[in-house]
């Protein structure tokens, strides 16, 4: 197969992304132009050539790698780009975004994740890591009217650049001992290295990377504020993108590459996904913005998902493919209707500005119930599936007590979303906000979500096959 | 294709009535909306009428079964069957639901449209519950159910009704997701201990052999989270918020149906699943029965609003139930069955006159009350009726229950149940109090002077509930026959006794006296 193959999915949506940024170029000042056309036209594109390349297992140079794994979630992140683009181009215009850095960057950061999920060679996972976070520290930053945005990418740049230097350092210390960057080489120096010491200060610091990037507790202090102070559909980009990227690379690295070290590695991402379960979840009781709101909400998201990491079998890594799809399709709609009723001048992120939304857009109240519902895991939505494979799969290795802080924490979270549906349909609005009308591709888009939420939620079974297909090419 | 259509008749009812109700707010079509609300459920009612003549009632087992892979991954199947003891209170869900719609027709007048469709669908999640026999399945129609009900109390309730709201989800769900975990971890238990992989179907499980610290664990998993629903003392502190706060409607359902999920859940999962914990537990169980049944009597006796009576009895009335099937004999789990049918049929009409009567005077105090048998002698006198159930009066059904209960549970714990029979007593003394103190005497307040009578509606939803009540405390057998020969197999499943001949011997005692002695041809398998 062409050398190119693996690495083709990545190259239509870098394509797309230039493309972007010529229109911009070429556009008049004060001219209209649909450049999420292009995001669309490339993720389409992306998407089709990952179906098409699936089973395939291609590989390109040795370091890029589109194995069903990596094409699973290049499909979820095609979805996640996909769905932006159309609440894009609703948004961008209202909130006074710049569109032609704002569909460029966001095409980057969807090369850099797809590339970050694919890579084989702990380098290329730091240079897509980079792609990507760079994209999404400017994309925070890019209301550049805002103290708060400039606030949060401020925030955002100077922690993601330390862990990023830690995730070097692990790189360079693995190195050290396999003298080698390949994940596999990589894997098999490690488990037999004479200095136990290293190899667990490699394994240490390239976890305090990927915890960063996925926003476990003791390193989620960033999430809230990027969360806040980037525009509402960034934060809704980079919730879901972000997390799937980054989940992706942590099970490959974890799960193939570290296998050997479980013994070592489990005990203490055991004790990081409890608190960040926990933390998640109490924390976010306390906050009045649903943005920070769905901040300490993907913080506890990213805890269950560490359950699949930890767990560390077959269900467990079909359960966090699983998961990150349930979870990006139901996050994207929540906070896509979020961006979708705000405005530059209103922003429509209080708890409060969601006061009788029923009465005047009962279609939309309706929606985001259905994707706050399945963020808190209930029946017969994509989260209840999602959480319960979760938990099957941390029950059948015996984490008993992990999966008992899972099930008690989601609880906990379900209290603040059905605060945000308290307010929806129980409270009359007081001063009603002049809310934004929203567009019928923006609707279809929310609309395909819901049903995808309901389709994960009762007919799983498809998905979870492939899922499965996904693990047993790497695992 | 039974027990489907059965299950998903309310959803699709659900889906119509958003077509029924058009666009936006359009009180204009709120009385079409409620006509096919009711339509819905009446055609669910006679599809459970159906159900009930098409069961074999000596047959033990489950019947009508359908069975699809739906997760075959993992074991899960779409597994539906009934059997003698779900029959009823599938018939009873069948039969509150329209009488619920009923009562909310002049009292609920904001947004008929999305009330009939929360109340269509939480009957959809209330039959699944019990036609699955699945525990996946089980779970997700018991979770999904919360949502609706969620809904109901937080919008159309009382002045508290967020609170109380929030109060039910949080604290039904906090028990059910233990039971969750228990529910995986059975499923694995099952896996390494057959070597067929996982499965939820329930009879796989029912013979599954479990050491005894993972049975005593996944038996209190299981038993909290209904212990939770049914409420038993001491986890009862979220059924007088919700139901007070919860419109006349709710209420209904709530007492009526979504209480008796504990106890069928204990007895169709906590118990024959873990048998060895179920009855080194049964005598705590039956224990903490008994201080329901006398706490939330004397609880009730003190309550100056009717409608906390009314939740409070319920505390009580539980009690009884749960006593009955910790008894785990014939008597005790035929009686606490029945009681559950007469719980919802005399506590749902309870509900529906104190709505009535909140409804004329919009409030619920008792001493706002006096002397209404004057101003509305129709009215008191179904109200008398229902109370004399409630109270269990012989000749009305109350009576049959607790009578088998108390005789149930006088074999197995005869102690405890000299205590719980004082609970029969107390709970006379607190309703014919009410009953007294709302009905008789004078007229103090003016403002109960020219309270309409019962109503043409009125009179629809009272004299079924009646009829009922009378009908199950002289005819008792048309309901124990065909849950006999179904309850005999769970208690043999408890017991670990494997073969149907051999219960007969060590069951059905012929010196137990029994209301219907076992006759050759009935409970035997064919």
């Amino acid at each position: 197969m062409n050398a190119f193959a693996a690495t083709i999915p990545i190259l239509i949506v870098v394509l797309s992304a230039i493309a972007a940024m010529l229109a911009e170029a070429i556009r008049h000042p004060g001219e209209r132009m649909y450049i999420a056309g292009f995001g669309l036209i490339g993720l389409t594109g992306a998407l089709v050539a990952s179906c098409f390349l699936w089973d395939a297992d291609a590989t390109s140079f040795g370091v890029v790698r589109a194995d069903n794994f990596s094409l699973f979630v290049n499909i979820v992140l095609c979805i996640i780009g996909i769905l932006t683009m159309v609440f894009s181009h609703d948004v961008i215009e209202r909130e006074e975004i710049p569109a032609g850095e704002y569909y460029a960057l966001t095409l980057f950061a969807i090369s850099g994740m797809m590339l970050m999920a694919a890579a084989t060679d702990l380098l290329v996972i730091f240079l897509a890591l980079e792609v990507l976070s760079l994209a999404v520290y400017v994309l925070t930053g890019l209301r550049r009217g805002s103290g708060l945005g400039a606030e949060a990418a401020f925030k955002y740049f100077l922690l993601g650049a330390f862990s990023s230097a830690f995730f070097l350092y692990g790189i360079a210390i693995a190195f050290t001992i396999s003298g080698s960057t390949r994940l596999d080489q990589v894997g098999t120096a490690m488990a037999s290295a004479p200095s136990p010491t290293l190899a667990w200060l490699a394994v240490g610091l390239l976890a305090v990377g990927f915890c960063f990037k996925v926003s476990a507790v003791p390193f989620h202090m960033w999430t809230p504020d990027a969360y806040e102070g980037a525009p509402t559909i960034v934060t809704a980009f980079m919730s879901t993108g972000v997390k799937a990227a980054a989940f992706g690379a942590f099970a490959r690295v974890f799960l193939s590459t570290l296998e050997p070290m479980q013994g070592q590695w489990v005990p203490v991402l055991s004790a990081v996904a409890a608190a960040t379960m926990i933390v998640g979840a109490v924390v976010g009781v306390l906050q009045n913005n649903i943005k920070r709101m769905l901040a300490y909400s993907s913080i506890a998201h990213a805890g269950y998902l560490l359950l699949g990491i930890i767990a560390a079998n077959n269900a467990g890594k079909a359960a966090v493919l699983f998961y990150l799809l349930a979870y990006a399709v139901a996050n994207l709609g929540a906070l896509g209707i979020v961006a979708l009723l705000g405005t530059a001048e209103h922003p429509h992120d209080q708890l409060r500005d969601f006061a009788g939304l029923w009465r005047t857009r009962p279609a939309l109240a309706g929606l985001m119930t259905v994707f706050l519902l399945s963020l808190g895991g209930f029946p017969p939505t994509a989260g209840f599936i999602g959480k319960w494979y979760i938990f099957a799969a941390a029950v059948q290795n015996g984490h008993y007590w992990l999966a008992i802080i899972g099930v008690l924490s989601s609880v906990v979270s379900v209290f603040f979303y059905l605060r945000i549906v308290v307010m929806m349909y129980m409270t009359e609005d007081a001063s009603a906000p002049a809310r934004p009308r929203v567009s019928a591709p923006s609707m279809a888009a929310l609309g395909f979500a819901t049903l995808a939420v309901f389709y994960l939620g009762v007919l799983p079974a498809r998905v979870i096959d492939y899922a499965l297909q996904s693990i047993q090419t790497i695992f | 294709m039974l027990l489907t259509s059965i299950v998903f008749l309310p959803l699709a009812g659900a889906l119509l009535v958003l077509l029924a109700g058009g666009r936006g707010d359009r009180p204009d079509r709120e009385g079409v909306v409620r006509v096919v609300a009711l339509a819905v459920s009446l055609v669910v009612f006679v599809a459970t009428l159906y159900l009930w003549w098409a069961f074999n009632p000596v047959d033990p087992e489950f019947q009508l079964v359908e069975r699809h892979a739906w997760l075959p991954q993992f074991g899960i199947t779409y597994h539906l069957g009934v059997d003698g003891v779900s029959l009823f209170l599938i018939v009873l869900t069948g039969f509150l639901t329209p009488l619920a719609l009923l009562s909310s027709w002049q009292s609920i007048h904001k947004n008929v449209k999305q009330f009939s469709f929360f109340m269509l669908a939480l009957e959809t999640a209330m039959l699944g519950v019990f036609v699955s026999l699945d525990l996946f399945l089980f779970y997700v129609f018991w979770d999904a159910m919360l949502i609706p009900m969620y809904f109901l109390i937080g919008i159309w309730g009382y002045e508290r009704r967020i609170y109380a709201a929030v109060k039910f989800i949080l604290y039904t769900m906090a028990g059910s997701v233990l039971m969750l975990i228990a529910i995986i971890g059975l499923a694995w238990v099952h896996s390494t201990a057959t070597g067929q992989g996982p499965s939820f179907d329930l009879l796989d499980l029912y013979g599954l052999h479990l050491s005894w610290g993972m049975e005593m664990w996944f038996f209190l998993a299981f038993t909290v989270a209904f212990a939770i629903k049914v409420p038993l003392f001491p986890f009862h502190t979220w059924l007088p918020d919700a139901h007070v706060e919860a419109p006349t409607a709710g209420s209904v359902i709530l007492a009526g149906v979504l209480l008796k999920m504990g106890t069928y859940g204990l007895l169709r999962f906590s118990f024959p699943l873990f048998p060895s914990a179920a009855h080194y537990f049964a005598p705590y169980l039956a224990v903490l029965a008994i201080i329901g049944i006398v706490y939330g009597a004397l609880v009730a006796m003190v309550q100056p609003d009717m409608k906390k009576l009314v939740a409070y009895s319920s505390v009580s009335h539980l009690g009884f139930v749960v006593l009955g099937l910790c008894a785990l004999n014939v008597n005790g789990v035929q009686g606490a069955v029945y009681q559950m049918l007469n719980h919802g049929v005399s506590t749902g009409g309870l509900f529906m006159i104190v709505g009535m009567l909140s409804d004329r005077r919009h409030t619920r105090l008792i001493a706002e009350f006096g002397g209404l048998k004057a101003v509305v002698p129709r009215l008191v006198a179904a109200f008398l009726l229902i109370t004399l159930s409630s109270i269990a009066l012989p000749g009305m059904n109350g009576f049959i229950g607790e009578f088998l209960i108390l005789l149930g549970a006088f074999r197995a714990h005869p102690r405890m149940t000299a205590v719980a029979a004082t609970g029969v007593i107390l709970s006379a003394v607190y309703m014919l109090w009410m009953f007294q103190r709302v009905n008789y005497g004078t007229v103090t307040n003016e403002k109960n002077r020219g309270l309409r009578d019962l109503t043409g509606r009125e009179w629809a939803m009272m004299a079924p509930t009646i009829a009922m009540c009378i009908f199950m405390g002289v005819a008792p057998n048309v309901f124990l026959r065909p849950m006999e020969a179904s309850v005999v197999r769970v208690i043999d499943r408890i017991n670990g006794v494997t073969t149907f001949a051999k219960s007969r011997t060590s069951n059905l005692d012929p010196r137990a006296p029994t209301l219907q002695p076992p006759t050759s041809g009935t409970g035997v398998p064919r």
